[in-house]
């Protein structure tokens, strides 16, 4: 065997297109002479290999082709040319509760579901409980389907199909589950998956999570691969390619020429834009992406906006934790900071930086004058690493002093003593990242 | 990105039969090609359908048992239903052919006068199951369509659930029959006399025989819907056809009395028995349910009868699995 968990050679998907019924007919009693159908090619010429732990992700607009080829690969469907395969077992998450039966209850449901994707009966039995837990149902559990909200019904798919233990996970864009509490959950079962050495295909929207839960990322574009590589680079590509796709058709009013499509598209030169932004050791030019907690850095942010007039801008800088978690945000309006001129470079400085020891995603955001809309959320092509060596935990080094008070008398006041303790250090993260993700 | 691998190396055997997909694919050393499987492999594929029952018992298990839960549990009368459905088809058709059209068997002995009711009973219990499964079956694939665009599994567990639900359906009204049988002599009434056990056990090679073929059928017309959307409407039709020309509620000695004079099926119409497995499988039935009492309807030895119908039961899982194998890898893109 090889070594790779998915193998793609040629992929190709065409679907037949009849007119009516009777072409069909005319083409199945002539054994094929007679041709009633059009062909459409939805996927042609994918190729790759992706090892056992790897992820890839898969972005493009509606209609490129990516749930086409997560429906192949997951063997719903059948390619029309090329192979594959697929090393150990596949899970395929392609619609959240598909297969689910509105009269009988999440339980039932759970057991039903397993079973049909292959597993057996016992084992979807030793798993419920944990699949009840994970989609925090409570006592729903034991109610028909029927009766459920729609998040709910979404929860509990989301939930079988991770708790079985595949080896190759296939996702298609069902991250839009639930509240924000809920996606975080997906979001770390996935992380937790990757952990685990599994393998991982993800189609999705959102290019900050792709960019996020995956190593690699395949842009296709009108059926065809459009760049695959490097998730930064690949999705920095896509953004910039959508971003002037939708100033043409808004100034031209017309669909974007073919030629258009390659990768590396330079952006629209009327609209503002992130040319480009580095990090940099404070008052130097030694470019750095490692940093100590408690040192000082600057982000110099190239841009360009060619009508400042018509076009103000406003910059903004956000850290993201890998779980997407906004760590923190900057912004030239929260701060009064004038971004003005058809170009220039903007240097924001950051001091004795507090995060401690890990990795964070930088963007640089793009906004209109009220700080309001973002026209580019430019992706810094490395993380920011930051470590730090004293033993303090969590993700903020505080400011604190020691002090002994000696034999300080406690006051009167007896509600000043808490029973208990703390409940503990979990809660801390608020997942509130709203404002800065799509 | 990781280099591609050598497309050179791999072998050209060919894969286990079985291996073919659950969806349909066809694979060869673990790659899943374009190319539509070979003929010969189908075939392979389906001479070890015992393989892939036993690999998919949990789902055919759990998903039989749901559909039966999901028809009958929730409603008023429950599990009442497999029995009375048949019970008021048959109160219905006993009443127009016998008291409406005066059909009946000639004079027979007073512990015999149900003859005519059990007769048809027997004939409408198991028509009721292969109707049923063969009307099911033609919609269940196009009906499952957004399942089967979303989840690999085994696509042909679903017409065979429909044909096992009608098989356990009928199963119910079996054993009901028996059961009366058995226990109204206790209370002095006299319906049918008892099936004698040993012939009883003929039920046993019965029913798989009637689910193969009822699963055939059900395979090729339930393939067929997927490109022909016309077929459920041509099968509601032929069906009601096909069970008018089955003696259920007459006998090929059938006992008309037109003025007194009794008359058989006229000789021309004789190839419509001879050519209908439904014939074979309905006579076994009453052969094993009736005590082959009266005699006048029992003219050949059951043996006989189901000879014939087993080789219907093959020919039409053969012919109707191939065709669905054949046809399988384009299900996603045509429901």
């Amino acid at each position: 065997m090889s070594d790779f968990a998915i193998e793609a050679e040629g992929l190709g998907k065409c679907y037949r297109v009849y007119g009516n019924p009777m072409s069909r007919i005319a083409e199945a009693a002539t054994f094929g002479a007679y041709t009633g159908h059009r062909e459409f090619w939805a996927l042609r010429g994918v190729n790759f290999g992706l090892k056992p732990g790897g992820s890839l992700g898969l972005c493009g607009a509606n209609g490129a082709g990516k749930s086409t080829l997560l429906k192949i690969l997951a063997g719903t469907t059948t390619p029309t040319e090329g192979r594959f395969r697929v090393a150990g077992r596949v899970s395929s998450l392609l619609e959240l509760g598909a297969g689910f039966h509105p009269d009988f209850t999440g339980r039932d449901n759970i057991l039903m579901n397993g079973i049909m994707m292959g597993y057996s009966k016992r084992e979807m039995e030793a798993r419920t409980d944990e699949i009840i837990e994970f989609a925090e149902l409570g006592e729903y559990i034991d109610e028909p389907v029927r009766v459920y909200s729609s998040g709910m019904g979404l929860r509990l798919g989301f939930s079988v199909a991770m708790a079985v233990e595949p080896d190759v996970m296939i996702i298609d864009e069902v991250f839009a589950v639930g509240d924000m509490y809920f996606q975080k959950k997906c979001v770390d079962k996935v992380y937790e998956l990757k952990k685990n050495n599994k393998t991982v295909l993800f189609c999705s929207h959102s290019l900050y999570d792709v960019r996020q839960l995956c190593d690699e990322a395949l842009w296709i574009q009108d059926g065809a691969p459009a760049k695959i590589g490097d998730s930064v680079d690949v999705t920095n590509s896509y953004s910039s390619y959508q971003r002037t796709h939708i100033a043409e058709v808004k100034s031209e009013g017309e669909a974007i020429k073919q030629e258009e499509a390659k990768p590396d598209y330079v952006p629209d030169q009327a609209l503002p834009r992130v040319v480009d932004a580095r990090i940099y050791r404070a008052g130097s030019d030694e470019e750095i992406y490692q940093v100590g907690t408690g040192e000082s850095f600057e982000v110099r942010i190239w841009w360009a906006n060619p009508q400042p007039d018509e076009t103000p801008i406003q910059l903004g800088i956000g850290f993201f934790r890998p779980d997407t978690t906004t760590v923190a945000g900057v912004g030239s309006h929260i701060d009064g900071f004038k971004v003005e001129g058809e170009k220039g470079c903007t240097r924001v400085t950051i001091e004795n930086i507090s995060f401690l020891s890990d990795q964070f995603l930088v963007a640089v955001i793009l906004f209109g004058g009220e700080g309001t809309h973002q026209y580019q959320q430019y992706l810094m092509r490395e993380n920011l690493v930051v470590t730090h060596k004293t033993h303090d935990v969590g993700m903020f080094k505080l400011e604190r002093h020691w002090d002994d008070l000696g034999d300080l008398e406690l006051p009167d006041d007896k509600s000043a003593i808490r029973e208990g303790t703390v409940a503990g250090a979990s809660g801390g993260e608020s997942g509130d990242n709203a404002g800065w993700i799509e | 990105m990781t280099p591609r691998p050598d497309p050179l190396h791999e072998s050209a055997t060919l894969g286990d039969a079985s291996a073919i997909l659950d969806s349909g694919s066809h694979q060869v050393e673990g790659w899943v090609t374009a190319s539509p499987p070979k003929l010969v492999e189908v075939l392979q594929h389906v001479f070890v359908f015992p393989k892939l029952l036993v690999r998919h018992r949990d789902l055919i298990t759990t998903s039989v048992r749901r559909e039966l839960a999901a028809r009958f549990s929730g409603t008023l009368l429950g599990w009442a239903w497999p029995l009375v459905t048949p019970l008021l088809m048959f109160a219905i058709y006993y009443f127009i052919f016998t008291n409406l059209l005066g059909v009946k068997f000639g004079d027979l002995p007073e512990e015999q006068r149900s003859a005519m009711g059990v007769f048809m009973f027997v004939g409408i219990l198991v028509w009721s199951a292969f109707g049923e499964s063969v009307v099911r079956c033609t919609g269940v694939i196009v009906d499952n369509g957004n399942l089967i665009k979303k989840v690999a599994f085994p696509t042909e567990v679903l017409p065979l659930n429909q044909c096992l639900v009608a098989m356990v359906t009928m199963a119910f009204g079996i054993v009901a029959f028996v059961a009366v049988t058995w226990i109204t002599p206790i209370f002095g009434l006299h319906i049918w006399v008892a099936p004698d056990t040993v012939r009883l056990t003929w039920a046993f090679l019965l029913i798989p025989l009637q689910v193969m073929f009822t699963y055939g059928i059900g395979l090729l017309l339930g393939t067929l819907q997927v490109y022909l959307r016309d077929t459920l409407q041509v099968v509601t039709v032929g069906i009601t056809v096909w069970m008018f020309a089955t003696p259920i509620f007459w006998t090929p000695e059938l006992l008309l009395k037109e003025d007194g004079v009794t008359r058989g099926l006229a000789p021309e119409w004789e190839w419509v028995i001879d050519v209908n497995p439904m014939y074979h499988l309905v006579y076994s039935w009453r052969d094993v349910l009736m005590s082959r009492e009266p005699e006048m309807v029992f003219h050949q030895p059951m043996q006989d009868s189901m000879i014939v119908f087993s080789y219907w039961a093959v020919a039409s899982f053969v012919i109707g699995y191939t065709f669905f194998l054949l046809a399988r890898r384009r299900f996603a893109d045509e429901v």
